[in-house]
């Protein structure tokens, strides 16, 4: 890419801003990349830019390791000033050919860096050069750049990459779902969260295809076309991906405004899916019968917990726009909390803004809508949160040292970045998974009575 | 390989010329180099010969850059101060744990109890590549002020502000006048140089050049210590606890140090180091422009390095009697816990051989390590190093006269090599940065070779008398832990393919010279 032909970005915000809690778009492609198993990112970039995302989208996303192709195991050109004057296209050239000999993959996926789109690298003509050569050797090109948008958007190119120079048409699948909108690191519990839906979806006889947190990379990115319906987990993240699958394989989308959590909005999510599919609604209540006996029998033991220690709290949340939903709607539609102030911190478009204003005020069962704020700035989610009721704080680690000193409030890390709390299996999707949320934050306060 | 020896004034750029924006890079100032395996020996004389010279790899890891190895995070740490980012969103990152990583440190052992850490980024977009953001700069540098009201404002550049070419230096004069706080421009950009040690001293000229004072006294009990928090916390307090007994004072900068400590370093009377390669830049600035001592070798990293470090800092502050008291008093209490531990090693393989030991390590630990592992009784017949350059050229041939030889891998956390040379090698114990891809996978032990937010915990210290003990007692736990690694290696792929592991170079991938 060169810089004359600028990528479609969402990221709108254009002045300074202080400790954003997304990274660039490089980031979100990379950690896509190495968050679906089997892929193998190779970064054509200065050589700071992996190690960098280790400490920024990795250890932010749960203290996670970088795995078997991230942090300091991922291939990356390095490059420098010698680079910056003649070009890093050779150095790149011997990188896809040593890395494609000597590490174990299923799918190559080069992802550019600032300094070739700032240099005007033809990735693409070096990538097409080896395909040439070497066929047999599923190899990508996400084609952006570190100031080409946020990690989000970086989530939507490598998926462009993946449906412009690896899919093909291929027959209907019955059954078979992709499920898009969940940002490997970006949404913390990223690696739960798809396990609980993917189980989800066959205990209603469909098929699901998840993508991230799997394995069998290659062949789960082939089968993309073949699925009959495109589920998007999000309001606006992976919708141009889903839009773009609409256009060039007929695949119709459905989406919801993240992941569900708990009970209602878990069988919300499966009717709506059912309907859609043609499941028998039989086996859809069937299960929503089962589950939620359990759920809501399980609800009952956090009964006097709840009642003696802050019984009808205020509170308050700062997460990206999905989590943000989810969370506000469990702790306010089922467990009685009240929503003070919740700020969105992933930049969303603003069509998708007026969706989630919608989710936060006439979707709740209870009057006390929240004050709903768009914001990005550490400084300026900080200045917002002062003088206000909240008893909670659901938020990023970046508020852990100052919730209880400055709001006097306890704190609970439920969205990026989570330096305080190592995420691996753990989340809140699913009929069980409000209860676990219920878990993490009373365990905030309970203790002896 | 010429026959002509370089002499010492060859070997390095000596000169700090604080009228340039920066530092020239550790390629330009000491023939620094990343690419290297082989003998010690012959990698000393290729260096005084001057014929040593950086080559490519044809595969490559990223290993962080100027920028992001680990500058980010250590300006984040400065107390009454905002670092701005002119970079896009994602060069920041690293720094995200800023506001509670640090926290783990107890405010009983001295952590500040109020402190608030503050960065931005200038955020540059697709607009900004084209059009430049020198405007957008200048808005985050009065929006840090009005924010903060700090003491320094430091910019960090990146490597797309150095491509489009942004006049950092034309945005700070011209906004300097209307700001408080002294900016300090810091010309770190990723791509600038192979070396991450560049960073460093692309740091400290910026701190040389705009925020240390002319002396307005000398503090003759005042050490300046640059002490890098891959050091522990408890490194400091048993760097402070030697150096309080005989009563001096240690000015540690750069993390959690405030503006004023940087400000005041021109006032003590020795710059110590803990690790040389990084205190380098400071050390000869502060020199050559306020006349403050310094010597480099050796750090504070085992008994008799201990000894040393002491005694140098005892000449340079007339204090050379009490420093022998404390030595005498310190080996009474440490030296038979040392004896308990060289027992345990020698004992350990129960056949009379040694434990066998390979680190990687900064070349500065490199220095005081390997005559470390030597006092605790391992072996320690290779080594990694992150790079190598003329700074430590004369040390590394005084420790080859000490130690005899051995084999280097010199590489910046190329994790492909580190773990072909752990497979080779297949050491006791196997030392690396926690972040090193999947070279923890073996059966036998591995352990980290430093902490990476300052651990609290004494059990972590590594410098000076306690630090002597405490590390060798890490090391002897890491020798009985093996569960993780071992079920790792059987359960889990491989980076990489076979062929790899069975070739015997771990520099395989280094490109033909042309």
């Amino acid at each position: 890419m060169g810089i004359s032909e600028p990528l479609e970005t969402n990221n709108v915000i254009s002045g300074a801003i202080e400790a954003p809690r997304y990274s660039c778009a490089l980031a979100g492609a990379y950690s896509t990349a190495v968050g679906i198993f089997g892929v193998v990112p190779i970064l054509h970039s200065g050589a700071g830019c992996g190690i960098g995302q280790l400490f920024g989208q990795f250890y932010g996303g749960g203290q996670n390791a970088g795995g078997p192709y991230g942090g300091t195991s991922t291939p990356c050109s390095s490059l420098v000033e010698e680079h910056v004057i003649f070009g890093g296209e050779k150095k790149l050239e011997a990188l896809i050919e040593s890395t494609v000999e000597l590490v174990n993959g299923e799918v190559f996926a080069v992802i550019s860096g600032c300094v070739p789109s700032l240099i005007g690298d033809d990735v693409g003509a070096v990538i097409r050069r080896y395909k040439e050569k070497n066929p047999e050797v599923p190899i990508i090109h996400v084609n952006t750049s570190g100031f080409a948008g946020t990690s989000y958007d970086g989530y939507e190119y490598f998926f462009d990459a993946v449906i412009d120079q690896l899919l093909e048409k291929a027959p209907k699948e019955k059954g078979l779902v992709n499920v898009f909108g969940i940002v490997p690191s970006q949404h913390i519990f990223w690696k739960g969260e798809a396990r609980e839906i993917k189980t989800l979806l066959e205990k209603i006889g469909l098929k699901a295809n998840l993508i991230v947190g799997e394995f069998e990379a290659l062949e789960n990115l082939k089968k993309i076309p073949a699925a009959e319906y495109n589920i998007v987990l999000s309001s606006w993240i992976g919708h141009k991906t889903a839009e773009k699958l609409e256009e060039k394989f007929d695949t119709p989308y459905i989406s919801f405004p993240g992941v569900p959590i708990g009970p209602k909005q878990t069988s919300e999510f499966l009717r709506v899916i059912g309907e859609r599919l043609d499941v028998s609604a039989d086996v859809i209540e069937d299960l929503i019968a089962r589950e939620e006996k359990r759920a809501y029998r399980f609800a009952e033991f956090v009964g006097d917990i709840l009642l003696i220690t802050r019984p009808h709290p205020y509170f308050a949340v700062v997460a990206d726009s999905n989590s943000a939903v989810s969370i506000t709607k469990y702790l306010a539609n089922e467990m009685g909390y009240l929503p003070d102030i919740v700020q969105i911190t992933d930049n969303p478009p603003e069509e998708a803004r007026k969706l989630i204003n919608e989710e936060l005020t006439t979707d709740l069962e209870t009057p006390a809508w929240p004050e709903i704020i768009y914001e990005v700035d550490a400084y300026r989610i900080r200045e917002n949160l002062k003088d206000r009721n909240f008893l909670f704080l659901l938020a990023s680690s970046l508020e852990t040292p100052i919730s209880g000193p400055e709001f006097n409030a306890l704190h609970l890390t439920v969205s990026f970045p989570s330096y305080n709390r190592v995420i691996l299996e753990h989340n809140y999707a699913g009929f069980s998974g409000g209860l676990t949320l219920v878990e993490d934050v009373m365990s905030t306060y309970a203790g002896p009575l | 390989m010429s026959g002509t020896e370089l002499t010492e004034n060859e070997l390095i750029e000596d000169r700090i010329d604080l009228s340039r924006a920066t530092c020239p890079n550790r390629e330009q100032r000491a023939n620094g180099i990343n690419v290297w395996y082989g003998k010690a020996s012959d990698l000393a004389k290729e260096a005084r010969s001057g014929c040593l010279r950086q080559r490519e790899r044809n595969f490559q890891q990223s290993s962080g850059c100027v920028l992001n190895f680990y500058l980010s995070v250590r300006i984040g740490t400065i107390r009454d101060a905002v670092a701005i980012y002119h970079a896009p969103v994602g060069c920041s990152s690293a720094a995200l744990g800023y506001r509670e990583l640090y926290r783990h440190v107890p405010v009983e052992l001295g952590r500040p109890a109020n402190y608030d850490l503050h960065w931005m980024t200038t955020n540059l977009g697709e607009r900004d590549v084209v059009y430049g953001a020198g405007e957008k700069l200048r808005e985050a540098i009065k929006e840090a002020e009005r924010r903060y009201n700090p003491k320094a404002i430091f910019i960090l550049t990146s490597c797309t502000s150095g491509i489009i070419g942004e006049d950092i230096e034309g945005v700070v004069s011209q906004v300097q006048p209307e700001i408080k706080a002294t900016i300090v421009p810091i010309h770190c950009e990723g791509s600038r140089s192979k070396l991450v040690q560049t960073g460093y001293d692309a740091f400290w000229h910026a701190v040389l050049k705009y925020l240390v004072k002319k002396p307005e006294k000398k503090q003759k009990d005042l050490i300046n210590v640059a002490s890098m928090l891959s050091y522990t916390w408890q490194d400091r307090l048993e760097i402070k606890r030697l150096l309080g007994k005989v009563g001096l004072r240690v000015n540690f900068i750069p993390e959690f140090a405030s503006v004023e400590q940087f400000e005041q370093l021109s006032e003590a009377a020795v710059t110590a180091p803990l690790c040389p390669t990084y205190t380098d830049y400071l050390a000869r600035g502060l020199k050559q422009e306020y006349g403050v001592p310094y010597f480099l070798y050796p750090s504070p990293m085992g008994v008799a390095h201990t000894d040393e470090w002491l005694r140098e800092i005892g000449r340079h502050t007339g204090k050379e009697r009490e420093i022998e008291a404390l030595i005498k008093e310190e080996h009474e209490k440490w030296l038979p816990k040392l004896k308990a531990i060289r027992q345990e090693f020698e004992n350990f393989k129960g056949n009379g051989e040694k434990v066998e030991v390979l680190g990687a390590l900064g070349q500065g630990r490199l220095l005081a390590q390997v005559p470390y592992f030597d006092e605790i009784g391992l072996k320690s017949s290779a080594a990694m190093c992150q790079d190598f350059d003329n700074l430590i050229l004369k040390d590394l041939e005084k420790l080859l006269a000490q130690m005899g030889d051995f084999d280097i891998l010199v590489n910046t956390f190329q994790a492909a090599e580190q773990t072909h040379i752990t497979n080779h090698r297949n050491p006791d114990i196997a030392m690396t940065c926690p972040f090193q891809g999947g070279a923890f996978k073996r059966d036998k032990g591995v352990t980290r070779v430093h902490a990476l937010r300052s651990d609290a915990h004494p059990w972590s210290t590594q410098s000076g008398y306690t630090g002597a003990i405490a590390f060798g007692n890490f090391l002897l736990q890491s020798l009985k832990s093996h569960s993780y690694q071992r079920t790792m290696k059987e359960k889990t792929l491989s980076t990489y393919k076979d062929w790899w592991y069975k070739q015997p170079n771990s520099l395989y991938y280094l490109k033909a010279e042309e």
